[in-house]
């Protein structure tokens, strides 16, 4: 019964693993297309230009402010947004701001989850009590409140670490909420596992051995616990995604000029009933990219752990 | 037999005046329009309060000036008639002394508030200090220039020494500080409306306190909705030039979805887009073609700008003030305005007194800019590449407006970057001198008709550390002295220095201060309910619900 | 048992205090975040601000300020900055919107999501089983804001079958209610849907392949019977606990986005835009309120564990 499903899905999952390389290698070759085909920046403003559609000169922005649809050409190929700003531009460099806080911010996650749960799980005692309470704070605390809340604050503030010091306009900022902010959904399953795993025969084997906890640590647990965290990584990325978008809907994730497609599809859903194109092409893009994320995901969880009940907030 | 007779004739006269009454009473004696009714507002952005001592903003302007009148108040006319000052609750404008120093005013006889309660003059001693005490965004304004006001806030005194009132004659008079030919419009605002001595000294907006008006307050549910009805008791007190008003109550709904609320009035099934909200432009071509008979574009003298920290690099050089009014297009502002803003260079605008009509220094607001001579001025004065951190509300358009300007300050030759902020705390920020900013969004809406409310905010004696509005730090010995003058010209005699007014204007806009872009419009945007034409849009307050009825 | 309650009950408290701390000095950090300054209002003088700071007890130290604002909440006259309304009144104005939302929702999602797992796991495999899977994984990759818009925009604007958000209380007019909801309820649930359908998807196709299924068919169960009979019941177990930890998140202030985007004036609407005005007491209720639930759900379910498996208890 199970032979046939994994090969099957195997190819759906790596159809979409494809059209996710693909969105990727799009956004990162961002500056060639902004250079070459659509001859503007991402945040350069268009206001009153005007633009060839047809033979005919088209306003980029009506007198009432609304903007262009797609012309298929060149120049505003996907339209334009209400600044005047080319939305392909747009779109991809803001692919790469969503993807690298993203990605950023899935780093930091299983970094630290790994870090955390590995250690609290194994030593125990003080720093596992210490540990836990402050995991189980983050995990209490509303996920959208909390990523509001540090979104708002640090965006106006900058974050001030003593050896270095952000901008509220870093795209880093919104990269450290996110990732604090979905540590414990993986530290704590990776500590679950480990207080397991160190009570078990091949762990007291090692120990009667004369092995040292690090070595322990490193030999055993960490790559029984990798599959874990790998497990995660999918799922964390795809949530990363989505809440970065939420939170730049908000205002509190990707601050202006960034580009990011939240904060793109944020502009368009005030103009929908006029210009539909400014929320449904980073939307669709959003949309595919987390999808492809999604099935990839699900065909790694398959092919590692299939009875992992993996799960993370929305 | 006979009683019978008799009843069923005091039935028939009984019935035949009740038919006589209502055919009368259904009608209006002009002609064209009913009385009574009620209408439905929009509002997308709840009145900060209805406690008129408290109200600082137009929401809940338009329901307190039909609420509470204060001595003197403005005619009920579109612009250029609404910007009259006319007596209120007082029996005439006010005497002012020679020296400018002294106010007198009388106050009518036979004056009761929304309760029944009478009024008496010692009321107009309490509403300010009530004004004061709560804290009333304006209150500077009373505590700058009666005397003694400025005492009593800070609580060495317990009343207004400079305030004197007599509740036998009525009669009330005010010592100023110095002379400030405003004085008259600061009697008119509705923080000044007359409420009973003895109303709590604490903010009361969910059971608003009784006044003197057409109307009066009730049901609030603070965020959501409140009403205001028909006072019963003003009618009776025949104030002249005070409409009593038709319709029988207002009612007004917070919903904070604009889009929701433009719908609902295009299809009529509210009665007012509430004026102090941005129509979603998306809907514009809509409202154009489909309900072009019950929506316009109202001016408000108004100055929407970028300030220009005169004592901050970059634009504490002349050269780089110039470059941004040289670069700045008026036109692409307006586009993002999506047509409500009326491109300007000057900062006293249309439908202020002193407004200058002279060709505008850095080029016309309705052409194209120069943006080639103002990267040349930028390298100039060897500016290239200085970095600059440009200061933004959230809310559109004004999110755009300042995109827009840091990709203009990009294409001259500065490293720009745009810092959006929350409204709510964008004031105070940018207000306080440990921000210090370089440049950044800034609007001012005339508190009254007066050219000397706009210049406060050039007003070098106004800086100060936090809650600053002066945000361009301008401090300039040639408009201290001229201001010095020209504020202490009684508002009845702001025609006479109309051409000094203009030579100061042009004076700072050469000196480029600011970058001023435009007065804002506003849309008078209406359900097919409300007759249209005879429905006052007030030059400071907005839709004059007291003047609205139903169409026939 | 009693002991594990009590504890669990402690690590309750503790918890919401330090969210509250938490929560206090995110605030704390923002640079002239100082509410003096906005409740002044724009044109006050330096001593208006002054005498506004010490009034509220701005000045005070950071700790002194804390102890203050909880004592009012537990007095329940706890003022927000803006406007001076009382939170806790507002919050419970602000209720029945998100109630309606989430316990709306969560009946939806649950049954539709074990619905489409159980369709999706007896069919497995099978074209039903792709495309339904397809269709769950793309309700998941939607962000729900997007979602929301979308159908505003195509059934509340193109086509007006619905109202463009919005809510009508219950008592007030049932049919308006139910009207208004349900657009925010497909918006929420299609995420919903997706995740649990293949949650329990995953534990049926597990289960069936246990012992005591085979032994099941073997004795000549039909496999329907089997499905719902026995295996339901157990793989349901980890969705409910599920359901309980995501229902109170809803309540809890988590359906921020869908109360923005349909602008329903619920308790996630309040909370977002009182984090936007930087208006702490309102986030302070509300993110407590919003952990209280979750961190009591969390609780009844380790109970509920605890009590069926014995080994959870000394963990």
């Amino acid at each position: 019964m199970l032979g046939l499903r994994p090969l099957r899905r195997d190819r759906t999952a790596v159809a979409f693993g494809a059209l996710f390389v693909v969105i990727v290698a799009l956004c990162l070759a961002a500056p060639l297309y902004a250079r070459d085909v659509a001859h503007t920046g991402p945040n350069a403003n268009h206001v009153t230009d005007t633009v060839r559609v047809g033979g005919k000169a088209e306003d980029v922005v009506s007198p009432d402010g609304i903007p262009i649809g797609p012309t298929w050409h060149g120049r505003f190929l996907l339209g334009a947004d209400q600044n005047g700003r080319d939305i392909a531009v747009r779109l991809l460099y803001g692919g790469r701001n969503s993807l690298e806080v993203g990605a950023i911010a899935t780093f930091i996650t299983m970094a630290l989850a790994t870090l955390l749960g590995i250690t609290a799980g194994y030593y125990r005692g003080a720093f596992d009590g210490v540990t836990s309470r402050g995991l189980d704070l983050i995990w209490a605390y509303p996920v959208p409140l909390l990523g509001i809340a540090l979104g708002t604050s640090l965006a106006l503030g900058g974050l001030n670490l003593g050896l270095f010091t952000l901008s509220g306009n870093s795209l880093l900022v919104p990269a450290l909420i996110i990732g604090f902010v979905y540590i414990p959904y993986v530290a704590k399953p990776v500590r679950a596992q480990v207080l397991g795993m160190r009570e078990r025969e091949f762990v007291e084997a090692a120990r009667s051995l004369g092995a040292s906890n690090r070595r322990i640590i490193f030999h055993e647990i960490l790559p029984n616990a990798a599959s874990t965290v790998i497990v995660f990584a999918p799922l964390i990325l795809a949530n990363a995604i989505l809440l970065e978008a939420g939170l730049s809907y908000l205002g509190a994730g990707v601050q202006p000029p960034n580009p990011s497609w939240g904060t793109m599809i944020g502009d368009g859903i005030g103009l929908l009933p006029s210009s539909i194109h400014m929320t449904l092409v980073p939307g669709a893009m959003l949309v595919l990219a987390v999808l492809g994320i999604n099935v990839l995901g699900d065909g790694v969880r398959d092919a590692l752990d299939p009875h992992t009940s993996a799960r993370v907030p929305h | 037999m006979r009683k019978l007779g008799r009843l069923l004739l005091l039935a028939a006269v009984t019935a035949i005046a009740g038919l006589v009454l209502v055919a009368c009473g259904g009608g209006s004696s002009s002609g064209g329009g009913t009385s009574g009714g009620t209408a439905t507002v929009l509002m997308g952005t709840a009145p900060d309060y209805l406690d008129p001592q408290e109200e600082y903003t137009t929401q809940g302007a338009e329901a307190n000036w039909i609420s509470y009148t204060p001595l003197v108040t403005y005619k009920h006319e579109n612009s250029p008639g609404g910007n009259d000052v006319i007596p209120g609750l007082a029996t005439a404008l006010p005497t002012i002394s020679a020296d400018g120093k002294t106010y007198t005013l009388t106050l009518r006889k036979g004056l009761v508030f929304s309760n029944g309660q009478p009024v008496k003059a010692s009321d107009f001693a309490y509403t300010v200090e009530r004004a004061i005490k709560l804290n009333w965004g304006g209150k500077s304004f009373f505590t700058n220039n009666i005397v003694g006001a400025s005492a009593y806030d800070k609580g060495d005194a317990s009343s207004i020494s400079g305030i004197t009132t007599n509740d036998q004659t009525g009669e009330i008079t005010i010592h100023l500080v110095r002379p400030y030919g405003a004085f008259a419009n600061v009697l008119a605002f509705p923080a000044a409306g007359l409420v009973p001595s003895g109303t709590p000294m604490r903010n009361l907006t969910n059971d608003p306190p009784p006044g003197v008006g057409p109307y009066m307050i009730t049901a609030v549910s603070p965020n959501r909705t409140f009403s205001v009805v028909k006072n019963p008791h003003f009618a009776a007190l025949h104030l002249p030039d005070i409409p009593t008003g038709h319709l029988d109550k207002v009612t007004v709904n917070i919903t904070s979805n604009t889009q929701s609320e433009a719908q609902q009035v295009l299809s009529n099934q509210a009665d007012a887009f509430d004026a102090g909200d941005t129509l979603p432009p998306s809907l514009l071509p809509q409202i154009e073609s489909r309900a072009k008979d019950r929506f316009a574009r109202e001016d408000v003298p108004s100055t929407f700008y970028f300030f220009l920290n005169t004592q901050t690099a970059p634009f504490d050089n002349p050269l780089a003030r110039e470059a941004v009014n040289l670069a700045l297009d008026r036109r692409a502002l307006v586009r993002l305005a999506s047509g409500f803003l009326k491109p300007e260079c000057y900062f006293l605008p249309e439908g202020i007194v002193g407004h200058p009509t002279a060709s505008c220094p850095y080029g016309q607001p309705d052409q194209a800019p120069d943006v080639a001579k103002a990267r040349a001025l930028v390298k100039q004065a060897g500016l290239d590449g200085t970095k600059v951190t440009v200061w933004g509300q959230q809310r559109s358009p004004r999110k755009q407006y300042v995109e827009y300007y840091t990709s203009v300050l990009n294409s001259i030759g500065f490293k720009a970057t745009p810092k959006i902020i929350s409204d709510s705390v964008y004031f105070p920020t940018i207000g306080n001198a440990k921000t210090n900013p370089q440049t950044g969004f800034a609007d001012w809406v005339q508190d009254f008709p007066n050219p000397s409310d706009f210049y406060l905010l050039m007003n070098a004696k106004t800086i100060q550390p936090t809650n600053n509005e002066n945000f361009s730090k301008v401090d300039d010995p040639h408009i201290q002295r001229e201001l010095a003058k020209l504020d202490a010209v009684p508002a009845t005699r702001l025609d006479s220095v109309a051409s000094e007014w203009e030579s100061l204007d042009e004076y700072a806009a050469k000196k480029a201060y600011v970058a001023t872009y435009g007065s804002e419009e506003v849309p008078k945007f209406l359900s097919n309910r409300i007759d249209f034409g005879s429905a006052v849009f007030h030059p400071l307050y907005f839709n004059d619900w007291s003047s609205w009825r139903l169409s026939s | 048992m009693a002991r594990f309650i009590v504890r669990r009950i402690a690590s309750m408290i503790a918890v919401l205090f330090a969210i509250s701390v938490l929560t206090f000095l995110i605030f704390q950090a923002i640079p002239n975040g100082d509410p003096a300054q906005r409740l002044a209002g724009r044109t006050s003088t330096p001593e208006t601000v002054a005498a506004i700071r010490r009034t509220w007890g701005f000045d005070k130290p950071v700790y002194d300020q804390y102890l203050l604002t909880m004592e009012h909440v537990f007095k329940g006259d706890i003022v927000s900055y803006t406007q001076q309304v009382n939170v806790e009144q507002e919050i419970v104005q602000d209720l029945p919107p998100t109630l309606s939302l989430a316990i709306g929702a969560g009946i939806i999602w649950l049954v539709l999501g074990v619905a489409l797992g159980l369709l999706t796991a007896a069919r497995a495999g099978g074209l039903v089983d792709r495309g339904l899977t397809v269709l769950a994984l793309v309700g998941v990759s939607v962000p729900v804001f997007l979602l929301g818009a979308v159908l505003l925009y195509v059934l509340a604007y193109e086509v007006p079958v619905f109202p463009n958000g919005g809510y009508v209380g219950l008592t007030a007019d049932p049919l308006q209610w139910l009207w208004h909801m349900i657009l925010p309820w497909a918006a929420l649930s299609a995420l919903f849907i997706g995740v649990y359908s293949r949650v329990l998807r995953a534990n049926v196709l597990d289960t069936m392949s246990e012992d005591f299924v085979r032994t099941a068919r073997a004795k000549g169960l039909s496999r329907r019977r089997v499905l719902v009979r026995h295996v339901l019941r157990s793989s349901i177990i980890p969705i409910v606990a599920l359901w309980g930890l995501d229902f109170a998140a809803t309540i809890g202030g988590g359906a921020i986005l869908t109360e923005s985007v349909f602008n329903l004036h619920g308790v996630g609407q309040y909370a977002a835009q009182s984090i936007g005005q930087l208006d702490v007491p309102p986030v302070l209720v509300i993110v407590m309120f919003g952990s209280f639930f979750v961190v009591v759900m969390s609780a009844l379910t380790d109970i509920a564990f605890a009590v069926i498996d014995p080994r959870i208890r000394l963990a």
